[in-house]
């Protein structure tokens, strides 16, 4: 049975990875796309090569590192709402993004860079409000923080849109609808250096996460370090997707729905659960990112667009399933 | 008479003070010698020079009905879009004539102009702005002949944005005698894969920012081989970016950068 359902997500991520390289806005056979795998010198070569295979591969870790960090804080506030996003880190991202483009800065990397500033002073200060109000890190005040600090960089970015001179400002929403247009395999580098760490110790924490899910009181007296345990994961999310909106945008509905999707058809403990949803969130991701680079080409779709269109409908028919 | 929106405007005989809330309207009231009759403008409306002196009313899109009100208007001049509906139907309850016009094309110019000189007196004035434009536009455009240089219209770089057919900059460099790389497209702008620029791969990428091309240094741009042999075209002017009796002026200076191209 085990050995069934491994070789089954095998090739998901095969067959996610490979269709991600062989679609995209200029068609090309499956013999062109194998051959310029091996061979970067030719324009299929150029696009498989250069744009296609570091844009699957980082959308497959985006994915499945937002759809981990939605399942661990899902677990750890006991909250099933509770997703990357909610943690007032689109505010903080959108802001620097915005800032970035009305200041006129200029060099490739300063949007990105930019957002994952404010992404990270946005973090700190929900962590700090929280820390302040409950002494502990408490879950529901942490949800009230981030919605708040949220509000708060939307509001001033809505002040810096509306007074700024720059032409251009308003794209700064384009770039954050999010897509993985802008991937390299420089920026693909970057991204898995970084978040290795963050991930591998939300991994490491996968039974405390089981504990945590059980009750603060229960969990206490099972040996888990309750406070610690939640700062880790607070702090491990924060980065991964305080990255992740630097890298391709805000991404919506992947680490909310994703963990929820595969525990409507199990609900193993972390160890096992954590693995299974990022590799769910990877193949979603990738898959939706084909559709939004072929539904209207030439032309792309922001791929936060295509998650929820395709994304929805799935989650539904998978809840009524469950609970019928 | 009737305006681009289709909307019935009542006009009195000679409109005296004018708020023109589009930049290209700006431009062509004072192109017909009533510059003076001008009391209100964008903050984009940039040329003429003189321009610079009517009061500034804010960014144009969102008008603000007490700052239009305030300099005692009888006629405003809204850009024809659903959102001014509402304040283009407020000033005329009011009693103050208020019309929306199209200004995004080229035979915009003159059929713009000669309705603002019929309704500020200055017909002659209007038809003769018209008639030299015709003239300079017929005379700027390229003929048809011979391999013409595609260009990539990059209006945004990130993410990268494109104008396709039927757009302002496509028809300038249709006319200087470049192709737009995505003339297949229809809407006026859209986000485009690099993976689609660098298969078609132009031989010249016009770019609208001031500053230098940041985006060229970015790695997935490589793939682009215009942008590996650094062949861009920067267009700054609003000449570029309003249809404008400067507009065949723009076409020729647009064509001498396009013909040295492989």
């Amino acid at each position: 049975m085990r050995r069934v359902s491994v070789a089954i997500l095998g090739v998901v991520v095969v067959a996610s990875l490979a269709l991600g390289l062989a679609a995209g806005t200029v068609p090309l056979s499956p013999g062109q796309v194998w051959d310029g795998l091996w061979r970067g010198d030719s324009s299929a070569g150029v696009i498989v090569r250069d744009l296609r295979a570091p844009r699957v591969l980082l959308a497959f870790a985006v994915g499945g590192s937002l759809a981990v960090c939605g399942a661990a804080l899902q677990a750890m506030i006991r909250n099933p709402l509770a997703e990357p996003y909610l943690l007032g880190l689109s505010g903080g991202a959108g802001l620097g993004a915005v800032l970035a483009i009305a200041s006129q800065a200029t060099g490739p990397w300063a949007v990105p860079l930019a957002a994952f500033a404010g992404a990270i002073a946005a973090i700190a200060l929900v962590y700090r409000l929280s820390l302040v109000a409950g002494r502990r890190l408490d879950p529901r005040v942490l949800l009230l923080s981030g919605v708040v600090v949220g509000s708060f960089a939307g509001a001033l970015m809505s002040a810096i849109i509306v007074l700024s001179p720059a032409a251009g400002i308003r794209n700064a929403f384009l770039w954050l609808l999010g897509g993985f247009g802008a991937s390299s395999w420089r920026s693909l580098a970057v991204f898995t250096a970084y978040a290795a760490l963050p991930m591998a110790t939300i991994g490491l924490s996968a039974r405390h996460l089981d504990l945590l899910a059980l009750g603060d009181e229960t969990a206490h007296h099972l040996g888990a370090d309750v406070d610690r345990t939640r700062r880790t994961i607070y702090i491990c999310t924060a980065l991964l997707t305080a990255a992740s909106v630097a890298t391709c945008g805000i991404i919506g509905f992947v680490g909310l729905v994703v963990p929820h999707a595969v525990r409507t058809v199990a609900r193993p403990l972390h160890r096992t659960l954590l693995p299974l949803v990022f590799i769910a969130g990877g193949a979603f991701l990738v898959l939706s990112d084909v559709v939004s680079r072929t539904v209207v080409r030439p032309l792309e779709l922001p791929v936060g667009v295509i998650t929820a269109l395709v994304g929805v409908p799935l989650f539904a028919v998978l809840l009524r399933r469950t609970l019928a | 008479m009737v305006d681009d929106a289709g909307d019935t405007v009542q006009v009195a005989s000679v409109a005296r003070r004018i708020v023109s809330l589009i930049p290209a309207t700006t431009e062509l009231l004072f192109a017909i010698g009533a510059g003076d009759a001008v009391v209100g403008r964008t903050e984009w409306c940039d040329y003429p020079a003189a321009a610079a002196r009517v009061p500034n009313l804010g960014d144009g899109i969102n008008p603000n009905t007490e700052a239009v009100l305030a300099s005692r208007p009888d006629l405003v001049i809204l850009y024809n879009s659903a959102q001014n509906a509402a304040i283009a139907g407020r000033l005329r309850s009011m009693g103050i004539a208020s019309l929306r016009l199209n200004t995004d094309a080229l035979s915009d110019v003159g059929r713009v102009g000669r309705i603002l000189g019929r309704l500020t007196g200055h017909v002659l004035a209007a038809d003769s702005m018209a008639a030299v434009f015709d003239t300079a536009l017929a005379h700027a455009t390229a003929p048809p002949t011979g391999r013409r240089p595609t260009v990539l219209l990059l209006v945004w770089e990130q993410p990268p944005m494109t104008i396709g057919r039927g757009s302002f900059l496509d028809e300038l460099v249709q006319r200087a005698g470049g192709a737009n790389l995505f003339a297949d497209v229809v809407s006026t702008a859209g986000t485009v894969s690099i993976e689609a620029v660098a298969a078609r791969d132009p031989d010249l990428i016009l770019t609208t920012s001031a500053g230098p091309a940041s985006f060229a240094d970015r790695p997935e741009w490589q793939a682009v081989r215009a942008v590996r042999q650094r062949r861009f075209l920067p267009v700054t002017g609003s000449e570029y970016n309003r249809p404008s009796p400067r507009a065949p002026a723009a076409i020729r200076a647009l064509a001498r950068r396009l013909r040295p191209a492989p």
